[in-house]
C-alpha cells in the first residue's frame, strides 16, 4: 500500500488490484462536532441513568459500573460493529478507517479510543488539534498510535442518467477530454441546477454553440449525446 | 467505445456485483474476486477513455465496497482471545523485563523507601499526604468499623462499582499517558508507590489499624498493583518508542509499539476488573478472619508471580 497526496487533498490508496481508492479526511472541525454530538448523547444517557438508579447504594454500584462501560466501551463497540462510525460521526458523515483502508477492528478501535486522553491534554484536546493540524491526513496522535483514519463517508454515487433521446451531434471542433467531461459532468448535474442557471452556462458556451440561451442548450445536449451514444 | 455502449456491455456485471455485496446473491458470491478484477479494469477503462464523473464515481465506490468486503474479511479464529492472554500476553510482558524491573523498583522501592521513612520519622508522612486524609485512612480502618460503615452488600456493589470506575480508568490513563515521552506513565506508578507506602505505614503504628488494613489489601493488592504496573509498562514502551524508535520512523515504531503492547494493556485491564471484584466482596468481608485472608492474599500473589514468569513458555 503506498500512498500519495492528490491535489485535492484526497488520500489515494493503490490496492493489489491496481485501482486506487481515494479518500477525502475529515478535518478537525467537522470531527469536533462529532464529538460535540457524542458528547451531549452520553450526557444524555448518563443523566437517564442516574435518574433511574441513584436512590438506592445497589443503584449506585450498577450506575458506577454502567458509567465506565458507556464511558470507555460506547465508541470502540460502535466503531466495530457499526460500520466505524458512533452517533455523531454518522450524523455528520464520517467514520473511521484503517490506514489500508479497511474497517477497523478491537485493536484499533480500542487503541484509539484509548488515546483520547492523551489526546486531551492539557485541556480540551489541544494535543490532538495539534496533531490534527500538524499531520498531513489529519490525525490525532490517537490515530497515529492505532494506525488509523477519520474519512468522508462516501455518497453513494448515481450511475449516470444522460437523457438518450436527444439526436446526436457533432461538435464543430474536436473537444479535449477535459473540455468533454466538463459537458458530461453538466448534463448529469442537470436535474440539481435551477433552469435559468443552465441558460445562462448555454449562453456561456457560445463559441461552442453558436447560439444563446435554451437553443445553445439544445445544442449542447446533442453534442453529449455524440460523445456517449 | 462510446459510454452508452460500455455501460450496455458491462452494466450486467455492476448489477451482480453489488447484489453478492448486498448478500442477496449468496450462490454466486464465492466468484466475487474473479468478478471483483473485472470490475476493477472496467474503472481503469473508464478513468482511461475519460467517461463522465458519474459513471468513474460510481465504479470507484463499487470498487471501495468490494475491496473492504474482500480484504476486510476476517477469518474465524475461535481461540485466538484465550491465546492471546494466556500465552502472548506473559510472553510479552517478560520481553520486557527491563521496564518491568523499572516499574517494580518504581513503585516497591518507593514504597518501602517512604514506609521506612515513616516508620522512623511519623511527621515525615504530612509531607506527603495532608493531615485531613490521614485521619479519614485511620478512621477507614478502625476495626468494627469496615463492617458497620458498609452496611452489607448492597453497599459491596456500590464500593465495587466505584473501584471498577475508578481504578480501570487510572490504568487507562497511565497507559495513554504515557504515549508523552513515557515519564508519566512512570510518575503515576511512582505517585501510587509513595500512596501506599506512606498509608501503610501510617496505618502500621497503630496497632489497633495494622491488622485490619493489612488483612484487607493483601488480597486484592496483587491483582490491582499488577495491573497498574503493566499499564506502566504498556506505557512507557509507547512513549520509549517515540523517543528511540531504532530502525523505523517514529510513526511506524510507536504504532509497532502499540500493536504489541494492546494484549498487556488488555490484560491489565483484566486484572484491575478482577481486582475491584476481590476488594468488594472478600476483602471487605468482616466475616472472614485474618489469617483466612492472608492464606489466601498470599496464594493469589504465587499464582500471579507464577503465571507472569511460567505461562506461555512450552509450545514456543
Amino acid at each position: 500500500m503506498s500512498s500519495s497526496s492528490l491535489v485535492d487533498g484526497r488520500l489515494s490508496l493503490t490496492t493489489p488490484e491496481g485501482v486506487r481508492l481515494l479518500l477525502t479526511p475529515a478535518g478537525p472541525a467537522t470531527r469536533a462536532w462529532a464529538w460535540l454530538i457524542d458528547f451531549l448523547v452520553w450526557l444524555a444517557a448518563v443523566w437517564l441513568l442516574a435518574l433511574i438508579l441513584l436512590g438506592s447504594k445497589l443503584g449506585q454500584g450498577v450506575y458506577l459500573v454502567l458509567l465506565f462501560v458507556t464511558y470507555w466501551g460506547y465508541p470502540i463497540i460502535c466503531e466495530v460493529y457499526f460500520g466505524g462510525s458512533t452517533l455523531g460521526k454518522r450524523i455528520l458523515g464520517i467514520e473511521v478507517l484503517r490506514a489500508d483502508g479497511l474497517p477497523v477492528g478491537w485493536r484499533e478501535s480500542g487503541l484509539r479510543n484509548l488515546l483520547l486522553v492523551a489526546d486531551f491534554l492539557p485541556a480540551m484536546y489541544f494535543a490532538g488539534l495539534l496533531s490534527m493540524l500538524y499531520d498531513s491526513r489529519s490525525r490525532r496522535l490517537g490515530d497515529i498510535v492505532a494506525g488509523t483514519q477519520v474519512v468522508y463517508r462516501e455518497k453513494r454515487a448515481e450511475r449516470s442518467n444522460i437523457d438518450a433521446t436527444v439526436a446526436p451531434l457533432a461538435p464543430p471542433f474536436p473537444l479535449t477530454p477535459e473540455q468533454q467531461r466538463t459537458l458530461l459532468d453538466l448534463f448529469e448535474r442537470e436535474r440539481r441546477l435551477s433552469p435559468d442557471r443552465l441558460e445562462e452556462l448555454g449562453t456561456l458556451a457560445e463559441p461552442l454553440t453558436g447560439h444563446t440561451g435554451a437553443a445553445s442548450l439544445q445544442r449542447l445536449r446533442g453534442i453529449v449525446a455524440g460523445l456517449t451514444q | 467505445m462510446k459510454q452508452k455502449q460500455f455501460e450496455a456491455e458491462h452494466g450486467a456485471l455492476w448489477q451482480d456485483i453489488q447484489l453478492i455485496l448486498q448478500g442477496k446473491a449468496p450462490e454466486s458470491a464465492l466468484q466475487l474476486p474473479a468478478l471483483y478484477r473485472r470490475l476493477c479494469q472496467c474503472l481503469a477503462l473508464s478513468g482511461q477513455r475519460g467517461y463522465s464523473p458519474a459513471l468513474t464515481g460510481y465504479l470507484q465506490a463499487l470498487v471501495f465496497d468490494c475491496h473492504k468486503h474482500l480484504y476486510g474479511a476476517v477469518a474465524e479464529r475461535p481461540l485466538t482471545l484465550r491465546n492471546w492472554l494466556l500465552q502472548e500476553m506473559p510472553r510479552q510482558v517478560r520481553r520486557e523485563w527491563r521496564l518491568l524491573t523499572l516499574a517494580l523498583l518504581a513503585f516497591w522501592g518507593v514504597a518501602l523507601a517512604l514506609g521506612w521513612l515513616v516508620w522512623v520519622k511519623p511527621h515525615w508522612a504530612y509531607a506527603f499526604m495532608s493531615p485531613q486524609q490521614l485521619q479519614d485512612y485511620q478512621a477507614m480502618y478502625q476495626p468494627g468499623k469496615m463492617h458497620i460503615g458498609r452496611g452489607g452488600s448492597e453497599s459491596d456493589v456500590m464500593m465495587f462499582g466505584f473501584y471498577i470506575w475508578n481504578n480501570v480508568s487510572i490504568g487507562f490513563r497511565t497507559f495513554a499517558a504515557g504515549i508523552f515521552g513515557g515519564i508519566p506513565a512512570l510518575f503515576s506508578i511512582t505517585f501510587n508507590g509513595m500512596h501506599l507506602g506512606v498509608v501503610a505505614s501510617w496505618l502500621s503504628m497503630d496497632p489497633a489499624t495494622r491488622e485490619t488494613f493489612s488483612a484487607f489489601v493483601i488480597t486484592h493488592a496483587s491483582f490491582e498493583v499488577t495491573g497498574l504496573l503493566l499499564s506502566g509498562v504498556a506505557g512507557m514502551r509507547l512513549g520509549l518508542s517515540l523517543i528511540a524508535p531504532g530502525r523505523m520512523t517514529r510513526r511506524h515504531a510507536i504504532f509497532a509499539a502499540a500493536r504489541t503492547m494492546f494484549p498487556v494493556i488488555v490484560g491489565a485491564a483484566i486484572l484491575t476488573v478482577l481486582a475491584a471484584f476481590v476488594e468488594a466482596f472478600w476483602s471487605a468481608n468482616a466475616g472472614i478472619s485474618a489469617q483466612v485472608k492472608y492464606a489466601v492474599g498470599a496464594a493469589c500473589w504465587a499464582v500471579l508471580i507464577a503465571f507472569f514468569a511460567l505461562a506461555g513458555r512450552a509450545g514456543r
